[in-house]
């Protein structure tokens, strides 16, 4: 055993040996440990996806379109949807990879390595990875350069509010805002938080104990961009990846020329091409029926059921920690009593809701934002809709004929205003009215953290606690949903800190007990994600963060 | 008449100047600033106040028209240009110029680099449909205005009727099943390239065709009306009573007086065709104007909105001009004094 091993990796292997913890949970805890990925699924006994081995049956060659909204692109360090980091994967790539199975692997990391206090991360940089221009190699200069720039508050990545806990730091400026609230700065803990130590070794000195920093480091954002660039992103970037962009055109599409001098595996197309076929979801379908487009980024239940008679379409389905939550701001008078919070938790139908917002393509949640597929997850007993409890906890809570509110919510997509009509038709059953107030995208975006009572859809995230403490955690910059709660936040620090997972699940137990009994959200369920490829499309994996990976599909003639 | 024309441009770029502003109003009230909007739900407030700042989103509403007036006829250079605003926002045409409609939040780039192009394909896509509707309604309204109640007439009423009373989107999913599901001849959208498969012209016969069933119609009644107006008239009765021939008839003593109401109806297609295509857009993934106005107006993208405006402002006033100009050759007994 290498002797630079993380010193739980025994433990791990015994506990896999002897039952105590399953694969999966080995496999993640032992690749975020710094065990290799080749390494750990072998010890696992199970094959590794992305095989290398693979390679020589794939077909070469040939042109793949995919349709996907294509929207601005400018900084690739502000990418904020799926869907744009989609169109700058095939340039930029990340430092790890989180898999469909929610296991992290090195990229452009070789490896990593991580301090028994869970402190020090050293991540070894990759050997002869080439930039396409400019004949360099990758070296610890543009990793240490991407993750300073990323970390500056001017310029705007939404990776700094990751970093925020453990690298980045929050400061009082002195200044005020117009409610007289001190303006928050932030900035990196220490000078040397981000060093340098040798041309391919990087070491990240935290001031907190983090262990998800490489599922950190695969957030969309997070592209290891050429420091040349200065952070613009158009035809002419700059990349490791395995393709070269050859044209983008705002809403009309993206096309891709393959590199030949790529690193990794593939890519095994020629050329590849995002095509922009709008907002309007039959677009996608006669696309797909006129075979101007070999598959959808994301096909919602609708669409499939529509294409799934098409002779040469291919149905994809992943499950996913993505949903919505209806979250209750606690400091408004309706929603003060934690009773009122309940009983709108038993007035949901949670079945019904499946069906007709997501017409079956779901599975049913349990309010307290913990995933089934999160490796941390403790089973509660099931608790059904139940108005009669509900109306008696209304009544006790001092609202014996229930009252009116509004939620705000967006219209697009779709299934999130269907799930706010659902759920406000169900709120009726217990005499609360909910009135929708429906603001287009980006105008919701702008309230999502104000408004007192709101439905937001909430994205796939491989481990429960970077979702807890990101939306629950008093005073967190994306807490919408305005919770404050010491034993809550002290029990989520505790459960940061604990490695073995088993041991962490008790410590998530009482935190979902929580969420159930004073929580702030009504949950109806979690996404089945799905989409669409032509059956010539080989290689294509669903990502349940809707990753697009263009250098591992092929065409066959 | 030189008077009459400057008189005509001079109230242009009032109107225009108007609308402008009633834009830049309407958009204050929207909720949501563009800083937050540009930088996604996911940046802390923080990122934001810098941008906001960066951006001089936080100046009054009339000195922010101010500047954008500048920028746009090239008295002052963009300010978004400026490079220590750290946004990286550069201008092939450079920061100052005529003509200069800013920078799109949206699309993070000038404008102009993105309305042009849009604009003419939607100004291809409209082209073709107004070529049609033309002739089709001209056809549709005369041979029904004839005879008013008789059995053609019926018949071509409840052609254009159904035919107008079917919205875009009906019609265009109802064609779709049709060529390119049930009977694949015809591409199901039409993004302008020939890599699909299908080559350009195909990708053109749905959506000019989902206008033309809308519209023709519509103006089809139009003429018709204005048509058994004329044919009412006494010099078609003494026409007919001389015994001339119908063709001659309506060609040369009818069609003329009848044409003059719905020259008016026929050139403001031309406004709903420029910006009102917006459904088809959307049901054909037609990269056109329409769609690019709906992407701004739900972003909230001030200088794409503004620049929009003036052009759709700019089309009805030119074609009101033309529809002017029109009636003094339709109709002699209308000078310019």
């Amino acid at each position: 055993m290498d002797k630079n091993q993380h010193s739980y990796i025994p433990t791990l292997i015994k506990e896999l040996s002897d039952g105590s913890i399953n694969r999966r949970d080995f496999l993640r805890k032992s690749t975020l440990l710094g065990l290799s990925a080749a390494a750990a699924y072998s010890l696992a006994g199970v094959a590794q996806p992305f095989n290398s081995a693979k390679a020589d049956d794939m077909p070469k060659g040939g042109n793949l379109r995919i349709g996907m909204r294509c929207m601005e692109i400018k900084d690739p360090h502000l990418a904020d949807f799926a869907e744009k980091s989609n169109v700058i994967r095939q340039v930029c790539e990340y430092l790890t990879f989180t898999d469909r199975n929610n296991i992290t692997h090195p990229y452009l990391l070789e490896k990593w390595d991580v301090s028994d206090d869970l402190k020090t991360w050293t991540l070894h940089v990759r050997k002869g990875v080439k930039w396409r221009k400019g004949g360099k190699t990758l070296t610890a200069d543009d990793v240490v350069w991407n993750l300073k720039r990323v970390s500056d508050p001017k310029v705007g990545s939404s990776v700094l509010g990751l970093f925020t806990g453990y690298l980045v730091q929050e400061y009082d400026g002195g200044e005020k805002d117009e409610k007289g609230n001190p303006k928050k700065s932030s900035k990196l803990w220490s000078d040397n938080a981000i060093e340098k130590v040798d041309d391919y070794t990087v070491r990240l000195n935290c001031y907190a104990p983090q262990i998800a920093v490489p599922e950190h480091l695969y957030h969309y954002p997070m592209f290891i961009l050429d420091p040349a660039d200065n952070g613009s992103f158009g035809p002419d970037a700059n990349g490791t990846g395995p393709f070269e962009m050859t044209e983008y055109t705002i809403g009309k599409g993206a096309k891709y020329k393959a590199r030949t001098d790529y690193w990794g595996t593939g890519p095994y197309l020629s050329t590849f091409e995002f095509v922009d076929l709008g907002d309007n979801p039959g677009a996608g379908i006669a696309a797909m029926a006129s075979k101007q487009v070999d598959g959808l980024s994301e096909a919602d239940a609708v669409q499939i059921s529509s294409m799934k008679n098409f002779p040469h379409v291919a149905v994809f389905k992943v499950e996913t920690t993505q949903t919505v939550v209806a979250r209750m701001h606690p400091d408004v008078e309706q929603f003060k009593d934690r009773r009122v919070r309940q009983a709108m938790r038993f007035a949901i139908d949670r079945e019904k809701v499946i069906q007709t917002s997501l017409l079956g393509a779901g599975t049913p949640a349990e309010d307290h934002h913990v995933a089934p597929s999160h490796p941390e997850y403790a089973t509660l007993p099931k608790y059904p809709r139940d108005i009669e409890k509900a109306k008696k906890l209304l009544a006790d809570a001092g609202y014996p004929n229930g009252f009116e509110f509004d939620m705000v919510t967006r219209p697009d997509p779709i299934w999130e205003l269907n799930t706010a009509q659902v759920l406000a038709e169900q709120f009726k059953d217990i005499g609360v009215k909910i009135n929708i107030k429906s603001l287009p995208s980006a105008q919701y975006w702008e309230v999502w953290t104000s408004a007192p009572f709101s439905l937001t859809a909430w994205g796939h995230r491989p481990l429960a606690i970077m979702t807890l403490s990101l939306a629950y955690r008093s005073n967190a910059a994306w807490n919408e949903s305005h919770y404050a709660n010491p034993e809550f936040d002290q029990l989520l620090t505790r459960a940061e800190g604990i490695l073995d997972p088993k041991e962490r699940s008790k410590v998530i137990e009482k935190i979902e007990l929580i969420m159930q009994d004073d929580g702030p959200i009504v949950q109806p369920f979690w996404r089945v994600f799905s989409t669409v490829m032509d059956k010539k499309v080989k290689g294509f994996e669903l990502h349940p963060s809707q990753y697009i990976f263009a250098h591992q599909y092929a065409i066959s003639a | 008449m030189s008077k009459f024309l400057l008189k005509r441009l001079i109230m242009m770029l009032l109107t225009m100047l108007c609308a402008s502003f009633l834009v830049f109003a309407v958009c204050e009230f929207t909720p949501g600033s563009v800083a937050r909007k540009s930088l996604g739900p996911f940046a802390t407030q923080q990122q934001v106040d810098i941008l906001t700042e960066k951006l001089k989103a936080n100046d009054p509403l009339l000195v922010r028209y101010g500047r954008w007036l500048g920028v746009l006829v090239g008295a002052i250079p963009d300010p978004l240009q400026d490079p220590s605003t750290g946004l990286n926002f550069k201008d092939p045409r450079g920061a100052q110029y005529f003509g200069n409609f800013g920078y799109s939040t949206l699309n993070k780039l000038p404008v102009n680099d993105v309305i042009w192009n849009r604009l003419g394909n939607t100004a291809i896509l409209a082209g073709l449909a107004f070529l049609l509707i033309v002739p089709l309604s001209i056809i549709f309204g005369i041979l029904s205005g004839l005879k008013e109640g008789g059995v053609l007439d019926r018949t071509l009423s409840v052609i254009c009727i159904t035919f107008t009373s079917i919205p875009e989107f009906a019609s265009g999913v109802f064609l779709v099943t049709l060529f390119v599901i049930l009977w694949p001849i015809l591409p199901g959208t039409s993004p302008l390239n020939s890599d699909g498969g299908w080559a350009v012209p195909y990708q053109f016969v749905l959506p000019v065709a989902v206008l033309v069933i809308y519209d023709f119609g519509y103006v089809a009644r139009m003429i018709r009306v204005s048509m058994i107006g004329v044919m009412e008239r006494p010099y078609i009765r003494t026409a007919v009573l001389k015994g001339m021939s119908t063709r001659r008839m309506v060609l040369g003593h009818a069609l003329r007086n009848a044409m003059i109401a719905p020259f008016t109806v026929l050139l403001l297609q031309i406004n709903f065709l420029i910006s009102g295509v917006v459904v088809t857009e959307l049901v054909f993934a037609y990269p056109g104007f329409g769609r690019l106005i709906l992407d701004a107006s739900l972003f909230g993208d001030i200088a794409t909105l503004e620049a929009a405006t003036l052009i759709t402002v700019a089309v009805a006033v030119v074609t009101q001009l033309l529809g002017d100009l029109g009636y003094m050759l339709l109709d002699p007994r209308i000078r310019v004094r």
